[in-house]
């Protein structure tokens, strides 16, 4: 990862450390940073967007405590293995709306719920587009 | 050999750097310092803001006993400021306002003549630094523009290798380019060597970027002295409807401005307490709130 994909905004109302452990997680879930890629040091973090190097070890280490990252000897910080899937029942959450929504939309058109839960898992086994 | 065993007493120093009580100052009847008291602990970063003439280089004057205060006293690492010995003197870096001319003096000449009181001295840096600002060394103090008199004032005070770097107003001259530079400089300096700061500016989104802490001096008074992060961290603006507003009838704990809002009822800035729970107020139906960046809340306090 290079220290340019964070976005630093002094004048906000949010403390910089938050800013930085927000888009780290962020670019952990979204897989923009796979698990094991190394982060930049918390040197060329500083040095980039000219900020206390305190902040960025402040974030570090609590996206450590969280599990997130991980401190690797020699090698600095890198995504952990467990920080990519959030737990079942958020992933469930995450989707229970548009669920809810289909299944309103089926019964306006009176679809038989057969049908269309073999729709589904047709379109599930395909390759997306 | 001097310069570490220096060094290594240093590092048992748990006195803070640099600490002022109750200083009280006045010019011709104005009072300038209002009973300010104030202690930066080591390492930390402080960021000190105030609109011009709040009394921000008087403080930092007082505070490195350059000039003596009507009462309250300074110390640094405690010893008091307007008895420094040559040894604290040594690990200190100022940079005033005002850098004192030396005019007929020429670059090079001015920094090694200073260079010479300094065991840590760091010349390569010093080299380095001229060479990178494209100062040369031949050219007389007296022809530099203001934003190179301040270049060469900031090299001056770093080149030392200051375990306490005190800098007042020092991106006033310098253009954008610059002064990025010198808040990486600050920060670096800070983060990687441990050196305590201070300084004072009124550009919050520069204290924003490097300071670990801040403090808000208005018409002498020090209004404000807090760790950056927590101080984002406690203030909410709320809006309060005029139904709800109409039934508020003592100040809300923590609070530290009420005005009118625009559009009806009122807008209330507060600050809460390191661990003290948001007001019951924020769970009232109607009441919005918002954290505010740190300008904003400097204009609530000050207000």
């Amino acid at each position: 990862m290079d220290a340019s994909l964070l976005s630093i905004q002094p004048n906000a109302a949010e403390p910089l450390y938050r800013q930085i452990t927000g888009q780290i997680r962020r670019l952990v879930a979204g897989g923009v940073l796979r698990p094991g890629e190394t982060l930049p040091s918390v040197r060329d973090v500083a040095g980039l967007h000219a900020i206390n190097p305190m902040t960025v070890s402040k974030a570090y280490s609590q996206l450590e405590a969280e599990g997130v990252l991980l401190r690797l000897r020699g090698k600095g910080m890198v995504v952990a293995d467990l920080a990519a899937p959030p737990d079942l029942a958020t992933r469930w959450a995450l989707i229970d709306p548009a669920l809810d929504a289909l299944a309103r939309q089926a019964r306006e058109l009176e679809l038989p719920a057969d049908a269309l839960l073999d729709r589904l898992k047709t379109r599930l086994t395909e390759d997306p587009q | 050999m001097n310069a570490m065993l220096e060094r290594s007493l240093s590092a048992f120093d748990t006195t803070a750097p640099l600490a002022a009580d109750g200083l009280i100052k006045q010019y011709d009847h104005r009072s300038v310092l209002r009973d300010v008291s104030l202690a930066i602990e080591p390492g930390a970063v402080l960021g000190l803001i105030g609109r011009n003439g709040a009394g921000k280089s008087t403080l930092i004057r007082a505070m490195l006993g350059l000039i003596e205060p009507d009462a309250g006293h300074a110390t640094v690492w405690g010893v008091p400021a307007l008895r420094l010995t040559d040894a604290i003197k040594q690990r200190l870096g100022y940079v005033p306002q005002q850098p004192e001319a030396m005019a007929w003096l020429q670059v090079g000449e001015m920094l090694d003549f200073i260079g010479r009181f300094y065991p840590r001295w760091d010349a390569p840096y010093v080299d380095a630094t001229l060479e990178r600002w494209q100062l040369p060394r031949n050219r007389l103090l007296a022809k530099l523009s203001p934003g190179e008199r301040q270049r060469v004032a900031i090299l001056r005070a770093l080149a030392p290798r200051p375990e306490l770097l005190v800098l007042d107003e020092p991106a006033s001259a310098l253009d954008p380019v610059g002064r990025r530079e010198l808040l990486r400089e600050i920060a670096s300096r800070a983060g990687e060597s441990g050196t305590t700061v201070l300084f004072s500016t009124h550009i919050v989104s520069d204290l924003e970027r490097v300071a670990s802490h801040v403090a808000f001096l208005h018409e002498g008074q020090l209004l404000l002295h807090s760790e950056l992060d927590s101080l984002k961290e406690r203030n909410l603006r709320l809006h309060v409807p005029e139904s709800v507003a109409a039934q508020l009838r003592e100040d809300v704990p923590g609070e530290v401005s009420r005005r009118p809002h625009p559009y009806g009822g009122l807008s209330i800035t507060v600050l809460r307490g390191e661990d003290t729970p948001w007001p019951d107020l924020l769970q009232v139906p109607g009441v919005r709130a918002e954290a505010l960046p740190l300008e904003d809340l400097f204009i609530e306090v000050s207000a």
